[in-house]
């Protein structure tokens, strides 16, 4: 991580870079306060928290920087540190594996469920919005960051703090498990394998 | 013939897999020159072109089936008082 050089802004300059650089990522946050936690109050409550510390901590804030990624970081700590410390975590996802099979030369071999456009495009439903929740939580957030809201490699690599190797291979297992759930789907609406 | 050398090959040498050059492609995160060499490759390699337009899908429906909602209004109401009330 970069050194947080601080700032010095009076509060006229904070209420600015509050209204005009924070606020406007108040939906994306949401949403991604929402696809973390699965639940509309548990969001809010994650969103109204990350909005006081970036009011508070603002000062290492630089004006006219990545907004967005500063708030998603701050959102996705507060995720881990306050949040998901009261909810059991369920089954701890095994990197290592995930970054051995990744760097694997049979990487273009293995097996990718057999997924056509049609029976995706038939998926008007909540189909993916399901398939996207029903992922563990570290795969969930590496699609929302990627897919969602279109942050860079770096950028994902700076929120979530792992190396770009690890967002990219986290990434691609992501995809690969989200496809599994979507050919489930499509074999449920009567699609066959080709 | 000579072959195009391939622009997604690392500093150290090593050469990338066709899941490694889809996933730069989809992701917008490759170069011109990538992109070019990623068309030709593509004609001719049947998991790249069945994956191009998988991936592409689903990527296209997760940003119009998962995201676009709005934060409530009370909630950017509570959080637009909690600051000015730090302020003043
Ligand atoms: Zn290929």
């Amino acid at each position: 991580m970069e050194e947080v050089v601080r700032q010095h802004y009076t509060d006229k300059e904070k209420r600015e870079i509050f209204d005009h650089e924070f606020l406007p990522h108040i939906n994306s946050m949401y949403n991604f306060g929402y696809r973390l936690t699965l639940d509309r109050d548990d969001a809010k409550d994650l969103v109204q928290d990350t909005y006081f510390k970036a009011f508070r901590f603002i000062e290492s804030f630089q004006k006219g920087t990545n907004a967005k990624a500063w708030l998603f970081r701050i959102l996705k700590n507060s995720f881990i540190n306050d949040y998901r410390k009261k909810v059991k975590e369920p089954n701890k996802v095994d990197y290592q594996e995930v970054e051995q099979y990744y760097n694997s030369e049979d990487v273009d071999r293995q097996i990718t469920p057999d997924l056509r456009v049609d029976a995706l495009k038939d998926m008007i439903g909540d189909e993916i919005s399901n398939a996207l929740n029903a992922l563990d939580v570290d795969f969930r957030t590496v699609i929302i960051l990627c897919d969602l809201e279109g942050f860079k490699y770096e950028e994902m690599a700076k929120i979530l703090d792992i190396p770009i190797g690890t967002v990219r291979s986290r990434l691609h297992r992501a995809r690969q498990l989200l496809k599994e759930k979507l050919s489930e789907y499509a074999k449920s609406m009567g699609y066959k394998n080709s | 013939m000579n072959l195009p050398t391939n622009p997604f090959v690392s500093n150290d040498g090593k050469k990338p897999t066709c899941m490694e050059m889809l996933q730069l492609i989809l992701d917008g995160q490759d170069s011109q020159e990538q992109r070019e060499y990623f068309k030709n490759h593509m004609d001719n390699c049947m998991p790249c072109f069945k994956g191009y337009h998988v991936d592409m899908t689903i990527k296209e429906l997760l940003k119009s089936k998962c995201c676009g909602g709005e934060a409530p209004d009370e909630l950017v109401a509570k959080i637009k008082s909690q600051i000015a009330s730090t302020i003043s």
